[in-house]
């Protein structure tokens, strides 16, 4: 063992036990919320929900994993088999390396970067791409439709993001993620920016596509939007990065203005989860409550309403700090 | 207004004869018949007078196809038949697709079903049916295709141009409950135009009505339309008792209102619920359920069934109320009139939902006009033409309730008008238990084979959807010699090609969740 | 293990051809909650179903569709025919008929049939049990005919 670390250093050891964590918490993360939305959506629908599968339903996310795993691997005639073949992987890639960066805990990171937020935000614009060769390679109308959707919805949406995110990183004065969550030791960025938490919270549900944003897969419109010709395992994989999406955004929401893993007498990594999955409540509580809004609503509410508002907010808090 | 537009239409045709009919009897005011040249004649006066075309039926008497022509208004009754007739061997009319828009589609149905040529009419192709059909189905004798027949009515085939493509909207589509097919061609995200193709449900009613006795048809109309079961099972119930003659019990025609009043509120609670899944949102679909599930249970324990009732036998009923039927609808009424808040806060009062669907779909009055929408559509408009008031069966003339309006014609409005129209429902119930006499539930004496004496009737009903339009023509024999649905969700969905245009992908779904259509009863 | 994973995560298409359609809401709502059995996530897509129900009657014309979603599935994938319609052509078989299918049968091969006109929600879960009792070659809870 200490071989080894001598040999890669104890960095690269770090990073590599780090990452098949992170893979072990991916996918049990991801479990847990297929669960949970389907138990909170019952609870909200006035049923039950999964229940006959083991205590609670809780097997239910393991019985249908290795459902879509025994599936039959199906490769459409007429689509275009690289992309195809390359799209539900490339959309996992940014959602691991996310990871990478996101304190759980004061000790629990893989690894501390000085420019932390930045790797979060350059991989997450990359499954955009991801999305696109999905549709374009799928040959399939619905599939393009719902991925241009998304490209649209994704560009228009991480400009309020970043700029939702700017005034914390001045008033933190680091792009390290830690040290964010440092500065927050007195008081929560969440009370002295409201406006950005809130601006964060409306472009990052857009981010995960989900309703009442879930343009690029709206089923009523668009049957199953861009991977409308995916099955089995490679339909999980988009599933999988949904779900991690949606907590890693939570985690962000966490990280920069809920106080990350601090709070008292529990340990951190508990504090941290508990916030996040909070926000991932509400996330899915705003799936089931919600309509869908439509293309060009959704894009007036991003140039017309966000970006200004968060510019505004930059601006003010910019100069708040300068006096 | 009859005498009048008797005097009207005598001087517009000049020499015509023009009878008086009775129209308690036949279901019209007046008829006439045509020439080709007159009937365009009179259907541009009609037009002007502001009437719309009901209905085309053909009706194939062996010797010689006769083309009926019911024209209606919406403020006054006043109902005329023109008829014409055509030449078996090489049928031949004037479109009337030019002056009223309606025509369009009713034409195209003739054409297949008959094989009458419409002159001047722009797309004769196939609308209901196949390449694979052989025969007119509805031809009395054996008319097979010619060539160029199948050649002519196959011609409709979408070509793609240079920036636009076709979206196939459907058969299996989540947005169109149902085997709905849609052809829109898109440009981006714009439709430029929608075409939709009928018939992947078409489950001959109209042959099988010809085949089979006025009793054993029976189940039939509930099958049509499986939402509004009761409605139809009224109207088919109501068509035949007027052509027969028979009286119905009081208590029979109080029940009647009560059961087809209890069928329109959880059929307008389905639509809200799968609207709102059309629009993205999952929960009230749930909701809606829950409510349905409480009508259900009272329904079911007088009509047997929870879907596709057949309650209401010719001279009465199936089955009389009881005790527990009667504390069961008022304890609905109760919980419904609770639940309205509900809706109108996750619902009615959400700003995503109000900005989907303002100024959404908008049909002016004329438009509504010259498509024949009727219903919950055509109230959205602004047009207060409901059949329950117009012509009342059961006993609906007794009832006292107000027809809710729209003002703008918009997606909105259609939501509105109909979620007031389940309140007005749950008066008419109210007021309807309040009167519910004692007495028998089945009229003496109703023969078990039905002959009507000869004749036609015109008969009308308000179904959830809209105007039931049933053509009956008795040849005094156990069997209808003709039964013509006039269905409304066919009316409605008429206009939706007009209606999506230049619209986005997401507003035609909204569109057409608003026109609230079922589909088996569309293609019959 | 994978049959036991199959049976317990068998998701239906969002295919409603007719009026047992609305009884399959009706079974996936509050009151029946399919979801209970793990099989409540309906999918709009063929590719992402495990399961076809056939709820209503198949005409001519939509034959070839049927057939085409039935192999857009991926296996292993099941097919419940529902209510009459779908089983035998129901009531619209008559002499002279000229658009049913009688029976979706002649189309795809069919595991569990659900009579009724419409079958009541009840039926189709029976039915969903069935399909499962067929997967895996246990029964989830005692059958209406089988002594507790």
């Amino acid at each position: 063992m200490e071989k080894i670390i001598s040999i890669m250093g104890w960095e690269t050891v770090k990073t590599i036990v780090g990452l098949v964590g992170v893979l072990i918490f991916v996918v049990f993360n991801a479990l847990i919320l297929t669960w949970a939305e389907r138990k909170v959506a019952g609870h909200m629908q006035r049923r039950i929900g999964p229940k006959e599968v083991g205590p609670f339903g809780l097997i239910q996310p393991i019985a249908d994993a290795i459902k879509l795993l025994g599936k039959e691997i199906l490769t459409p005639r007429e689509v275009d088999r690289p992309l195809y073949w390359l799209a539900p992987v490339l959309i996992f890639v940014p959602v691991l390396v996310s990871f990478v960066v996101i304190p759980f805990d004061a000790s629990l990171q893989v690894r501390d970067m000085n420019a932390g937020i930045l790797v979060i935000l350059a991989f997450s614009s990359l499954s955009v791409l991801s999305i696109l060769m999905a549709g374009w390679g799928s040959n399939n109308k619905y599939a393009l439709i719902g991925a241009i959707r998304s490209v649209a919805q994704n560009i228009a949406y991480e400009i309020p993001l970043l700029l939702a995110l700017l005034p914390v990183i001045m008033m933190a004065n680091s792009f390290s993620l830690k040290a964010i969550v440092e500065a927050q030791q007195g008081l929560w960025f969440v009370v002295c920016q409201p406006i950005a938490f809130f601006i964060y919270f409306i472009a990052a549900v857009a981010e995960t596509n989900r309703t009442p944003f879930d343009l690029p897969e709206a089923e009523s419109e668009l049957v199953a939007g861009y991977h409308t010709e995916y099955s089995g395992m490679r339909f999980a994989l988009f599933f999988l990065a949904e779900y991690t999406n949606i907590f890693i955004v939570s985690a962000i929401a966490v990280t920069f203005f809920l106080g990350g893993y601090q709070g008292p007498f529990l340990p951190g990594i508990v504090w941290f989860l508990l916030k996040s999955y909070c926000l991932v409540f509400v996330i899915i509580w705003l799936r089931w409550t919600y309509p869908r809004v439509r293309f060009d609503q959704l894009l007036n509410l991003s140039w017309k309403a966000l970006i200004p508002l968060a510019f505004i907010n930059l601006l003010v808090t910019g100069g708040l700090l300068k006096l | 207004m009859v005498e009048k537009i008797k005097a009207e239409l005598g001087a517009a045709l000049g020499g015509v004869e023009i009878r008086e009919t009775e129209y308690r009897e036949r279901g019209y005011h007046l008829s006439c018949e045509a020439s080709p040249g007159e009937l365009l004649k009179a259907a541009r006066f009609f037009d002007e007078c502001g009437f719309y075309l009901a209905a085309i039926v053909c009706v194939d008497y062996r010797e010689y196809l006769e083309l009926v022509y019911i024209f209606a208004n919406h403020s006054a009754l006043c109902k005329t038949k023109v008829t014409l007739k055509l030449d078996p061997a090489k049928p031949a009319a004037p479109t009337l697709s030019a002056i009223f828009d309606c025509a369009y589609w009713h034409e195209r149905e003739i054409r297949e079903f008959y094989g009458v040529l419409f002159d001047g009419h722009p797309n004769l192709t196939y609308l209901f049916l196949h390449e694979g059909i052989d025969a007119y189905p509805l031809r009395k004798e054996q008319v097979l295709l010619a060539d160029e027949d199948k050649k002519a009515l196959g011609a409709f085939r979408p070509e793609e141009g240079e920036d636009t493509f076709f979206v196939n909207l459907g058969p299996q589509h989540p947005s169109t409950h149902g085997v709905l097919r849609v052809v829109l061609k898109m440009d981006g995200e714009y439709i430029q135009s929608a075409e939709p193709v009928l018939g992947y449900l078409h489950r001959m009613h109209e042959k099988m009505a010809e085949n089979r006795s006025y009793l054993q048809f029976l189940p039939n109309p509930s099958r049509m339309d499986y939402l509004g079961a009761m409605s139809f099972n009224l109207g088919h119930v109501t068509a035949v008792e007027r052509l027969c003659g028979i009286a119905v019990p009081d208590r029979a025609n109080c029940v009647r209102v009560i059961a087809t009043e209890l069928n329109r509120i959880s059929s307008h609670l389905l639509w809200l619920g799968a609207y709102l899944a059309d629009l993205g949102a999952l929960t009230p679909f749930l909701f809606v359920f829950d409510d349905r599930e409480q009508i259900n249970d009272v329904l079911e324990a007088v009509t047997g069934s929870r879907l596709t009732y057949c309650y209401f036998r010719f001279g009465g009923l199936y089955n009389d109320v009881d005790e527990a039927f009667i504390a069961g609808t008022k304890a609905f009424i109760e919980r419904m009139r609770g639940r309205f808040g509900l809706y109108e806060k996750l619902v009615g009062g959400n700003v995503i939902f109000i900005n989907r669907t303002r100024g959404i779909g908008v049909i002016e009055k004329e438009r509504a006009r010259k498509y024949a929408v009727s219903g919950p559509v055509l109230r959205g408009a602004g047009i207060a033409m409901d059949m329950r008031k117009a012509e009342p069966c059961a006993a609906y003339s007794e009832m006292d309730f107000d027809i809710p309006v729209g003002t703008r014609g918009d997606a909105l409005d259609m939501y509105r008008v109909r979620v007031r129209e389940m309140g007005t429902a749950l008066d008419i119930i109210e007021q309807a238990l309040a009167r519910l006499p004692d007495g028998p539930v089945m009229a003496e004496k109703v023969p078990k084979k039905l002959k009507p004496p000869k004749g036609d009737l015109y008969h009308t009903v308000e179904t959830p959807r809209g105007e039931l339009g049933i053509y009956i023509v008795s040849d005094e024999s156990d069997r209808p010699y003709r039964m013509k649905w006039r269905v409304p969700s066919f009316s409605n969905l008429m206009i939706f090609p007009e209606l999506a245009r230049g619209n986005l992908l997401a507003d035609a779904v909204a569109i057409l969740g608003s026109l609230d259509l079922v589909i088996p009863e569309i293609d019959r | 293990m994978l049959d036991l994973a199959r049976a317990n995560s068998i998701w239906p298409m969002t295919f409603g051809l007719a009026c047992c359609a609305i009884e399959m809401m009706s079974t996936a709502m509050s009151r029946f909650d399919l979801d209970r059995f793990g099989a409540g996530v309906f999918r709009a897509t063929p590719r992402q179903a495990d399961l076809m129900i056939v709820t209503g009657t198949v005409t001519r014309k939509m034959a070839p569709v049927l057939t085409r979603l039935y192999e857009q599935m991926p296996s292993p994938k099941w097919v419940i025919a529902m209510g009459n319609c779908a089983i035998s052509g129901g009531p619209f078989v008559f002499e002279g008929q000229y658009n049913v299918i009688e029976g979706v049968d002649l189309l795809v091969p069919v595991d569990v049939y659900v009579p009724g006109c419409p079958p009541r929600p009840e039926g189709l879960l029976e039915g969903f049990l069935k399909l499962e009792e067929k997967i895996t070659g246990k029964r989830r809870f005692p059958g209406p005919d089988s002594r507790w």
